[in-house]
């Protein structure tokens, strides 16, 4: 419980953003409690990506619903303020959609609120180390998103549309079901880590695929303006 | 609503921003068919009976022209007062006919008032509709034949383009109404809408925060604090499904979206997870796999020990709905399963799979001692 590093080294730098003192508050302890350094707190986004740029964090703990930012706009403000921070969005409701926008957007973690702090803890641990943290919930939203891709009137631009693997959908619905890694690595018979590079696959394929649509888009707007 | 939405033909219909144009024509039609009656009664002043009664009829008409729009223009005092005496000054202005006009004359030729009588007809239509445009063109027409004092082909004339357009514009005026009545409806949703989502924003802010800070310190502390915590988080779970998706909303094509539906099974020990976007279904289907999703759950809750959870995994796939339920209880041990399904007893063999193979779909029970269970149900969408 008291290393919040890596093993041994520095520990990790986190930022806590969120807009409930309580709840900042309550986040921010429980991390330094774990041996994480908690580079600074945010009240709202603007505060975040003026912030960042002197914290440094490796980790940025992100409620999804601040007063100003979308959870989008957040973090792609963070990226653009030079931050190489993971994201792991931390969020209340159940609001789906923009759940799977954060992740889409490159959030790498997603846990709910009433996650318990060891839960947290071992979260900001595992996106601090780069790994993909699903919750059941985040898995059946990757699940659905690719399906909708698959199932999108084909356009020309869907051809490059991302697509699952057999074994991939095969490890996200286990995933959804709330099998645990270790669970799933068993009925499968992985390894822990290659179940592991699954979930960071769907993950990474999606995050790819938003960022080509958003260049196509700023190049069909710019072309379109000509 | 439907009652008071489309007022009987007879009562007052509400004042509407759409009634405005019918009223400006109105008002436009009285001033041109003043002009006209004007130009006909001079043009033909030396051949009446009374030039000087003529030029008077023509002086009333036109104040009362100027009266009436005026008077219309106001939506207050469009009502009875106002039509009974439009009414009133139109017959008597047709009845002065026989004073002005020679005896050979009033059978000839029009009326004096020509087409200016239809001007009570028309407000009438718009105010209460084609009951009050009837009666005023019934009225009129009366007067037309005791001027006569025969009904001709020339009366039978004038009442029937009288009674024509005052159907035509009580028409009109009606669905104007209708139409106005549909765009307040939907405004009305649409503001509740609005206030649904500014609830839940202020919820969340506030109160979700909290429930989630209350459980989530009280299982740390444990005890009785882990029990507030408890409670504490299922009725954050209840109160995130009232103000999320909504459950009771049906398209106009009678689908309804089955994830608001299992949106309520979500608490602290059921996991959701499912597609962003909406699976529409018939609400019938929906309303069925819920109930489908309901047993099992039960289920759960029965057979399972405290402290069991389940996960609810919906996916939906081009030509079918997949609904997986599970739990990481101690598994249905082998034949229990069939057993009991043979006794028709378990209400997992009643209310799942008879609910699904109602919809034609099939369900799968995967369980192994030990590592919970797992119903798997699939319902094809209808072709």
């Amino acid at each position: 419980m008291s290393d919040g590093g890596t093993g041994g080294g520095a520990p990790l730098r986190v930022m806590v953003v969120d807009d409930h003192p309580m709840w900042r508050d309550a986040v921010a302890r429980d991390l330094a409690a774990a041996g994480f350094e908690v580079a600074a707190t945010a009240g709202d986004g603007a505060q975040a990506v003026r912030l960042v740029g002197a914290a440094r964090p490796d980790v940025v703990v992100l409620d999804l619903q601040l007063p100003d930012y979308s959870g989008v706009e957040v973090i792609g403000k963070l990226a653009a303020a030079g931050s190489g921070a993971r994201v792991l969005v931390l969020s209340a409701s159940g609001e789906q959609q923009d759940v799977l926008d954060a992740v889409k957007a490159g959030a790498t973690g997603y846990l709910v609120k009433s996650a318990s702090s060891e839960e947290l803890i071992a979260a900001v641990r595992r996106v601090g180390a780069g790994d993909a943290v699903f919750t059941p919930g985040l898995a059946g939203l990757v699940l659905g998103e690719y399906r909708r891709l698959a199932a999108a009137p084909a356009r020309r631009e869907d051809e490059d549309a991302p697509r699952l693997t057999e074994r991939e959908t095969e490890v996200l619905r286990l995933v959804a079901k709330g099998l645990t890694y270790k669970q799933i690595a068993q009925r499968l018979v992985l390894s822990h880590r290659t179940v592991q590079n699954h979930v960071q696959n769907t993950l990474n394929k999606l995050q790819l695929h938003n960022r080509v649509e958003l260049v196509r888009y700023a190049l069909e707007q710019g072309l379109d303006d000509d | 609503m439907a009652a008071e939405a489309a007022p009987a033909d007879g009562r007052r219909r509400q004042d509407s921003g759409f009634a405005e144009p019918l009223w400006r024509g109105i008002a436009a039609y009285r001033f041109a068919s003043l002009v006209y009656a004007a130009i006909v009664v001079v043009v033909n002043l030396d051949a009446y009976a009374r030039a000087w009664a003529g030029a008077a009829v023509v002086g009333v008409m036109t104040m009362w022209t100027v009266l009436a729009v005026v008077g219309y223009a106001r939506p207050s005092r469009r009502s009875w007062p106002l039509l009974l005496a439009d009414l009133l000054v139109t017959t008597t202005a047709l009845a002065s006919t026989v004073v002005v006009y020679t005896p050979a004359q009033v059978y000839s030729m029009a009326p004096i008032t020509t087409l200016w009588v239809a001007g009570p007809v028309l407000s009438g239509a718009v105010i209460f509709g084609r009951r009050a445009a009837i009666a005023c063109s019934l009225v009129l027409g009366l007067c037309d034949t005791l001027n006569r004092g025969r009904v001709d082909a020339d009366v039978l004339h004038g009442v029937a383009i009288l009674l024509l357009a005052g159907f035509a514009l009580g028409y009109v005026s009606a669905l104007a109404s209708e139409a106005e009545r549909r765009i307040a409806h939907a405004a009305r949703l649409e503001a509740a809408t609005r206030e649904r989502e500014r609830l839940a924003r202020r919820i969340h802010d506030s109160v979700l925060q909290v429930l989630s800070l209350v459980q989530r310190r009280g299982s740390e502390l444990g005890g009785e604090a882990a029990e507030l915590g408890r409670l504490a988080g299922e009725q954050e779970a209840a109160l995130r499904g009232l103000v999320g998706l909504d459950a009771d909303a049906v398209s106009p094509s009678g689908a309804a979206d089955l994830r608001a539906a299992l949106t309520a099974h979500a608490s602290a020990s059921v996991t959701l997870s499912m597609p962003a976007t909406p699976v529409e279904l018939p609400a019938r289907t929906v309303q069925e796999i819920d109930a489908a999703v309901a047993a099992a759950l039960d289920n759960v809750a029965r057979h399972c020990p405290p402290h069991c959870r389940a996960w609810v995994l919906l996916e939906d796939e081009p030509d079918a709905v997949t609904v997986t339920v599970r739990d990481d209880g101690p598994g249905i041990p082998d034949g229990r399963l069939a057993q009991a399904e043979a006794d028709g007893r378990l209400g997992l063999a009643q209310s799942i799979r008879g609910r699904v193979r109602d919809l034609g779909g099939s369900v799968t029970v995967h369980t192994e001692p030990g590592s919970g269970t797992e119903i798997e149900f699939r319902v094809p969408r209808a072709a």
